[in-house]
C-alpha cells in the first residue's frame, strides 16, 4: 500500500516536471577529452578552460536562461575509446553538444559520431588541417587555429630570422603529426627554406635517441617538431642530453611547448619558437581578466588549449542565443559566420568550412616565458576554404 | 675522406654507442629469461611484468625518500624474494607434470596478465617518472653522451660479467650447470635440486628487476612497460639459442646494433619488424639458435 502511494507520487512529480522541462532543464555539454595518458596535461587545460567559462556563464544566468552542465568522459587520446565515449554521451546522457577531443584522429571520429546522431560537435585543440578541409563535416566546428594558420605565422618569422634555413622535420606518426609537418613544410618552402629530411615517431614514444642518428646525418640548422604533451618533454630533454640542440634553432607546432609542459622541460625549451593563436601576453581586457581568473582558480597559467576551450563556451552561448533554440539545424545556421569575443580578440567562424579565423602570433620561449616575436592578421593566416562537403 | 671520417665520428659513433647502451639493458632482460629456460626448461612469460615490478618498486622506494642508489640495490633483493616465492608456490605445482611446457607457459602468461592489471589498479595507467640520478652529459671527441646512459652501460656490463663469473667460475655455478645438464644425476649426488631451481628463478627475476630500475629514468614507468621490451628480449634469446648465456649476450648486442645502424637509413619504427625478421630467419636456418644450451656447451 505504502509502495503504491510512493510510486503514485513519483509519477505525479514526473508529470509535473515534464511540463516545465524544456525551459528549466540544464543544457548538457559532453566533454570527451584525455584525462589520462600522454595528452592528460592538455585535457587538464581543456577542462579548466571549460569549467571556468561555465562557472561564469551559470553565474550570469546561463545560456538563454538555462544552466549549463558539463559531463566529462576520458578518451585516453585514443580514437577508438573516444567513439565509445561520445556514443555514450549522446545516447545515454543525451547531451546537446560535444567537445573536448584533443587527438585529431579522435576529433575526426567523434565528428562522424555527431553526424550520425544529428548533433553538433566542436574541437578546441586538434590541429590537423583535414578536420576543416577535405575531411570536414557539417556537424563539426573548430574554434582553435589549425596547422596551416600556425605555420603561416611561424614561416614568416623563420624567413626573417634564419634566411638560410635547412629544416629537419620530426612529427608524431598520426593525422596531426603528418598534417602539421606538411603544412609547415609547404609554408616554409614557399618562403625559401630548404628541407633536410623528415621522420615520424609513434605517439607516446619513450626514447627519441634512435632518431637522432638520422637528424645528425642530415645536418639541419633548424628542427621543426609537432610532438606534444609529455612527448615533447622527453624529446627536448633527450635532445639536450645528447647535445643535439646546440647551434640549432628548434621550432614547433603550437601544442609542442605550452605552459602545461614548459616547467617539466625546463631550460631545454629556451629559444624555442612556435606559431600560435594564443599567448597570455595578448593585450586586451578579456584576456587580462581571463588570465587573472584562471590563475586565481587553478594556480596555473592558461595555454592555448585553456583559452580556446574557454572561448568555445561563449561561442556556443552566442550561437544558442542567436538561434533561440538548441535544435541542431538552427544552431548550425547561427554558428555559421558568427562573430564572438574571446581572450584572443574577436573570432569569426567561417561559414564555408567551419574554421574559426583569428590573428596568429610567433612566440618564443625566453627564460621560461613566452614572448611574442611576430604577428600575422587573421585574413592572411587562414588560407583557402577547401571544404566541399557542404 | 675527411668527410667520411667526420661522418663516422659525428653520425655513426653516437648511434653505435647509444645502441650499445640499449643493448646492455636488453641483455640483462634476456639473461634472466635464458637462465630460467636453460635450467628449469620454463619459458617465463611474466618476465616483462617482473621488469615492470622492479621499476615500480624503485618508484615506491624513491617516493618514501630512499635514494636511487639504495633502490638500485634493494629492488633486485626484493624481486629475488618475489621470484623465489613464485617458483616455490606456483611453478613447482605444475613443474613435475607431463605437460610441463604447456602448463608453465600458461601459468606464467596468466601471472603476467594478473600482474599487469594489479600494477594498473595500484598505480594508474599514467606514466611515472624517476628523476635521472646522474644528470648532465660528458663530451667525448666533440660528442655529447648523457652521463646516465653511460652509467647504465657500465653497470649493465658489470652485472653481465658478474653473472657470467657466477655461472661458469664458481662452485654454486657449477651446481646450477650440472642441474641443468642432468637433474637426476645431480640430485643423486646430494644436491637439493628444487632449491637450486627456486634460487635460479629468483636470480632471473632479480635481473629483470635490475633492468627495470636502470631503465626507469630513461623510459619512465608504466604498467605495460614490460610488454614491448620482453618481446625484444625473447627474440634475443631465440636468436642466441634458448638457454645459452653467451648467445643472449652476443645476440643482444648484435641485434641492438642492427636496430641502431639501420635507424640511420630507415625510420626507427622499422627496428622492431627488423628484429623479428632476423628471428624468423634464424628459426628457418638454425632453429636451435646461434649457440647451444646452458650446461650443454
Amino acid at each position: 500500500m505504502r509502495q503504491t502511494i510512493l510510486s503514485a507520487s513519483v509519477i505525479a512529480a514526473m508529470l509535473f516536471c515534464a511540463g516545465v522541462q524544456a525551459q528549466s532543464d540544464p543544457i548538457k555539454i559532453g566533454v570527451v577529452t584525455p584525462l589520462s595518458g600522454t595528452y592528460a596535461g592538455i585535457g587538464q587545460q581543456v577542462k579548466w578552460g571549460l569549467d571556468l567559462a561555465t562557472k561564469e556563464i551559470n553565474a550570469s544566468g546561463g545560456i538563454a536562461g538555462r544552466k549549463v552542465e558539463l559531463i566529462y568522459e576520458d578518451e585516453e587520446a585514443n580514437p577508438a575509446v573516444a567513439v565509445q565515449k561520445a556514443e555514450k554521451l549522446l545516447q545515454v546522457s543525451k547531451v546537446d553538444f560535444l567537445t573536448g577531443t584533443v587527438n585529431s584522429g579522435s576529433t575526426l571520429a567523434v565528428g562522424q559520431v555527431a553526424e550520425r546522431n544529428n548533433r553538433l560537435a566542436s574541437t578546441t585543440v586538434s590541429f590537423a588541417d583535414s578536420i576543416t578541409a577535405d575531411k570536414c563535416s557539417p556537424n563539426m566546428f573548430r574554434v582553435n587555429a589549425r596547422a596551416g594558420m600556425q605555420s603561416a605565422a611561424l614561416a614568416e618569422w623563420l624567413a626573417k630570422a634564419k634566411p638560410n634555413a635547412n629544416v629537419y622535420y620530426l612529427g608524431p606518426d598520426y593525422e596531426m603529426g603528418r598534417s602539421t609537418v606538411a603544412a609547415f613544410k609547404a609554408a616554409a618552402e614557399a618562403k625559401g627554406a630548404k628541407t633536410a629530411g623528415e621522420v615520424f615517431a609513434p605517439l607516446d614514444n619513450k626514447d627519441y635517441s634512435p632518431y637522432f642518428g638520422q637528424i645528425r646525418g642530415a645536418r639541419p640548422n633548424v628542427i621543426y617538431t609537432s610532438v606534444a604533451g609529455n612527448d615533447t618533454v622527453r624529446l627536448m630533454t633527450q635532445m639536450a642530453e645528447f647535445g643535439l640542440n646546440r647551434n640549432l634553432q628548434v621550432l614547433g607546432a603550437s601544442g609542442t611547448v605550452t605552459s602545461q609542459n614548459l616547467a617539466a622541460i625546463g631550460k631545454a625549451a629556451d629559444g624555442f619558437v612556435t606559431g600560435v593563436g594564443y599567448s597570455t601576453t595578448i593585450d586586451n581586457p578579456i584576456n587580462k581578466k581571463f588570465v587573472a581568473d584562471f590563475e586565481a582558480a587553478y594556480k596555473a597559467q592558461p595555454d592555448l588549449y585553456g583559452a580556446d576551450s574557454y572561448g568555445l563556451m561563449y561561442f556556443y552561448k552566442a550561437a544558442v542565443e542567436k538561434a533561440k533554440s538548441t535544435d541542431t539545424d538552427k544552431v548550425r545556421e547561427a554558428m555559421r559566420g558568427l562573430q564572438w569575443d574571446t581572450p584572443q580578440g574577436t573570432k569569426t567562424m567561417r561559414a564555408g568550412d567551419h574554421q574559426a579565423m583569428q590573428d596568429m602570433y610567433a612566440v618564443q620561449v625566453n627564460d621560461g616565458k613566452f614572448v611574442i616575436v611576430g604577428k600575422v592578421d587573421a585574413d592572411a593566416a587562414i588560407g583557402p576554404d577547401t571544404c566541399t562537403k557542404f | 675522406m675527411a668527410e667520411a671520417l667526420e661522418w663516422m665520428q659525428y653520425v655513426l659513433a653516437p648511434q653505435v654507442i647509444n645502441g650499445a647502451s640499449i643493448g646492455v639493458a636488453v641483455v640483462l632482460m634476456a639473461l634472466g629469461l635464458t637462465i630460467i629456460f636453460g635450467l628449469l626448461d620454463v619459458i617465463n612469460m611474466a618476465h616483462g611484468e617482473f621488469y615492470a615490478m622492479g621499476a615500480y618498486a624503485a618508484v615506491i622506494l624513491i617516493a618514501i625518500g630512499i635514494p636511487f642508489w639504495w633502490a638500485l640495490l634493494l629492488t633486485p633483493l626484493f624481486m629475488a624474494v618475489v621470484g623465489y616465492a613464485v617458483e616455490r608456490t606456483l611453478i613447482q605445482r605444475v613443474f613435475h607434470s607431463k605437460d610441463r611446457h604447456t602448463l608453465t607457459l600458461l601459468l606464467t602468461f596468466g601471472l603476467a596478465i594478473v600482474l599487469e592489471d594489479v600494477l594498473k589498479i595500484a598505480f594508474g595507467a599514467n606514466p611515472m617518472r624517476i628523476e635521472t640520478p646522474i644528470g648532465g652529459s660528458i663530451e667525448v671527441f666533440g660528442l655529447f653522451f648523457p652521463n646516465y646512459r653511460m652509467f647504465v652501460m657500465g653497470m649493465g656490463s658489470a652485472i653481465v660479467a658478474a653473472v657470467w663469473i657466477f655461472i661458469f667460475r664458481t662452485r654454486v655455478g657449477a651446481i646450477v650447470r650440472a642441474a641443468a645438464f642432468d637433474r637426476h644425476m645431480t640430485a643423486s649426488l646430494g644436491v637439493p635440486v628444487n632449491k637450486v631451481y627456486a634460487l635460479t628463478f629468483a636470480l632471473g627475476v632479480a635481473l629483470a628487476g635490475i633492468a627495470g630500475v636502470l631503465l626507469a629514468p630513461i623510459y619512465s614507468v608504466f604498467p605495460t612497460m614490460g610488454r614491448d621490451f620482453v618481446l625484444i628480449a625473447f627474440s634475443v634469446v631465440i636468436i642466441g639459442g634458448m638457454g645459452s648465456i653467451k648467445g643472449a649476450v652476443i645476440a643482444g648486442l648484435l641485434l641492438t646494433q642492427i636496430q641502431s645502424i639501420s635507424s640511420l637509413y630507415i625510420s626507427p619504427v622499422w627496428s622492431d619488424p627488423l628484429l623479428f625478421g632476423c628471428m624468423v630467419l634464424v628459426l628457418m636456418w638454425r632453429p636451435q639458435g646461434l649457440f647451444g644450451r646452458l650446461g650443454h656447451g
